[in-house]
């Protein structure tokens, strides 16, 4: 477009973009307004920028969601593509299979349990930890750590917590005397997916507890002393003046827990692999995973993710809304 | 340390630090089996309780472990830190376009890279293998740094907005006025003040992408390319080797991530801050 690409000339023409018309193959035309101002050399070049990440996020995000959604009104099933369009079938039969029917149930009961608990747990250990405690960052590094390890340790370490012959928890009820409390644990199919809520409970808590944690430190000091003065002590003080004021903090916690919650795979696929009893731990993206790459039934696994894509995005677009536009906060 | 309220009486503290230290027993358990279990022979494995130190402690288990795990722990540091390095560079370039240069639709854009950061990777799975293979990249560390790099800016480029967001703008105007360019200005000015972001984004990513699974299972289980993650869940899924060989090989795989956690976890926690999740 320009014909003199040395710094000074690019310079002059950023401060005043019609400045390169006149130098260049364009001056003397007459272009159309908008279409000038939109594309500026200068918008040209940001666009430049940011063009490698936009072409990988635009594929690797979009396309991909598209492209999965096709996938998932298709009739591919095997492993050779195949693209002939079937229609909604895969969505119609996936609520009439009994597999999908219970990852959904669990699924729910997963988040009905983990999400308000881990809230609940976080909370307290952020206003525990926030009573002027001795320690305070080390008992917070200690409640956070199991939040920074992958799923397939903290799955591994479970596993032989949960293991009912020589794990963990037995051979401790056993040792301290309360051995009628032991259990088969995740080898049991009416408790197994207890088991797992509880582990990712203890996964999660210490972020729970981070963001509570924050969120109660940026609370001005006056206003803690202004309800002191008033005669709010103790809990009461966090009550009526430090829980209300912490919205923002629940808000983001919760569509934390909610995603991950939504898209757990990793730790249920290594700790118990959907088992025992064939399907007592089996949810949604653990059905997904396993329809697509075990069973190779990709139409159908492709279904299924496109209903965990849909879930998510409802929860999502909103909170990003909220937080992008409602900055001013 | 700021602490808000609950003066407790003195009797109401002790409490207090009794309920702190159950709870960091609860959280430790699982932790410190895996250490002393790491360490025991398979005799002391029937002879002491999990929680017990072992009797005659040995690494035995962690040299076989470490035998079984040395090719996928070095393929997990190599795509870890490749596209580790590739999405903070393009996550900051990102952060500094969409906050300091601006542009129309620019919000737009930072919109669909954060929506970009909370999919569930389920809703791209299939056609993503389909893409690392039509590459020639399935089972090679060049697809995993392709992944891990696509899917990192967006978290990344989060990273670095919220920064640049509070430099002020009259630090670019000033520039700009002097006749520098947006690339010199980035240069000159954002990436020598950038020293704080980096290594937010960088101890993010790294344990984000060392603890990968999804990925890392659909797109490399052959030992090619095989994960540190892949290996640990095979290990574990054997029956073949003991406890103590699972435990000595969950200690391997976590001890990058314990180290950063240990050194630079105040950087990690900024990460975690920056409404972040885990993939």
């Amino acid at each position: 477009m320009e014909s003199g690409g040395d710094r000074k000339g690019i310079s002059s023409f950023e401060l005043s973009p019609e400045g390169l018309y006149q130098n260049s193959l364009w001056a003397g035309q007459k272009m159309r307004f908008p279409f000038r101002r939109v594309f500026t050399r200068e918008t040209m070049v940001n666009l430049l920028f940011i063009l490698p990440s936009v072409v990988l996020v635009g594929y690797f995000v979009y396309v991909l969601i598209g492209w999965n959604v096709v996938v998932s009104v298709s009739n591919w099933k095997g492993l050779t593509p195949s693209y002939n369009f079937v229609g909604f079938g895969q969505y119609v039969t996936l609520f009439h299979d009994p597999e999908f029917i219970k990852s959904l149930t669990n699924n729910i009961i997963l988040i009905l349990l983990f999400v308000p608990t881990s809230l609940g747990l976080g909370l307290l250990l952020a206003i525990l930890l926030d009573s002027k405690v001795r320690g305070e960052g080390v008992f917070r590094s200690i409640y956070l750590l199991p939040f920074s390890l992958s799923f397939v340790i903290t799955a591994t370490l479970w596993a032989w917590m949960y293991n009912p012959d020589v794990g963990v928890i037995n051979t401790l009820l056993k040792a301290i005397g309360l051995g009628f409390l032991q259990s088969g644990w995740t080898t049991d199919p009416s408790i197994a997916l207890y088991c797992v809520i509880l582990a990712i409970i203890w996964q999660f808590s210490g972020y729970t507890m981070l963001i509570f944690l924050a969120g109660i430190k940026s609370i001005p000091e006056s206003q803690i002393m202004a309800a002191e003065v008033d005669g709010a002590t103790g809990f009461n003080l966090y009550r009526r003046v430090v829980i209300p004021q912490l919205r923002t903090s629940t808000l983001s916690a919760f569509v934390v827990l909610m995603i991950f919650a939504l898209k757990v795979f990793d730790f249920i696929y290594v700790l118990t692999g959907g088992g025992p009893a064939a399907d007592a731990t089996y949810v949604v993206p653990l059905k997904m995973f396993i329809e697509t790459f075990l069973r190779t039934n990709f139409a159908y696994g492709a279904a299924i993710a496109t209903i965990l894509f849909l879930i998510v995005l409802a929860i999502v677009v909103p909170y990003l809304y909220f937080f992008i536009w409602g900055e001013k906060d | 340390m700021g602490g808000k309220g609950l003066r407790f009486p003195k009797p109401r503290r002790i409490i207090l630090y009794v309920l702190l230290i159950v709870f960091v027993f609860l959280f430790l358990l699982p932790l410190w089996t895996d250490f002393t279990t790491s360490f025991k022979s398979i005799h002391d494995i029937i002879y002491t309780v999990p929680v017990e130190l072992p009797l005659s402690p040995t690494i035995e288990p962690l040299i076989t472990a470490f035998n079984l795990m040395e090719r996928p722990l070095l393929n997990s540091l190599t795509f870890t830190v490749v596209a580790m390095i590739f999405s903070c560079l393009l996550g900051s370039i990102n952060g500094y376009i969409l906050t300091k240069i601006k542009f129309r639709g620019s919000n737009t854009v930072f919109l669909l890279f954060a929506i970009g950061v909370f999919i569930p990777y389920q809703a791209v799975l299939v056609p993503l293998v389909l893409t690392i293979s039509q590459l020639g990249l399935y089972n090679t560390l060049g697809g995993l740094i392709l992944t891990h790099t696509a899917y990192g800016i967006t978290i990344t480029t989060l990273l670095f907005r919220n920064f640049y967001g509070l430099l002020p703008d009259s630090l670019i105007m000033a520039a700009k006025v002097d006749g520098a360019g947006t690339w010199t200005i980035y240069r000159r000015i954002i990436l020598p003040l950038s020293l704080l972001p980096f290594v937010v984004a960088a101890v993010f990513q790294f344990t984000s992408i060392w603890n990968d699974f999804l990925f890392g299972v659909t797109l490399a289980r052959g030992s090619e390319a095989m994960p540190a993650s892949v290996a640990l869940a095979n290990l574990k899924g054997t029956t073949a080797f003991n406890y103590n060989v699972q435990m000595a090989g969950a200690l391997w795989y976590a001890l990058p991530v314990l180290i950063i956690y240990l050194v630079l976890g105040k950087y990690l926690i900024r990460g975690y801050m920056a409404g972040a999740i885990k993939g």
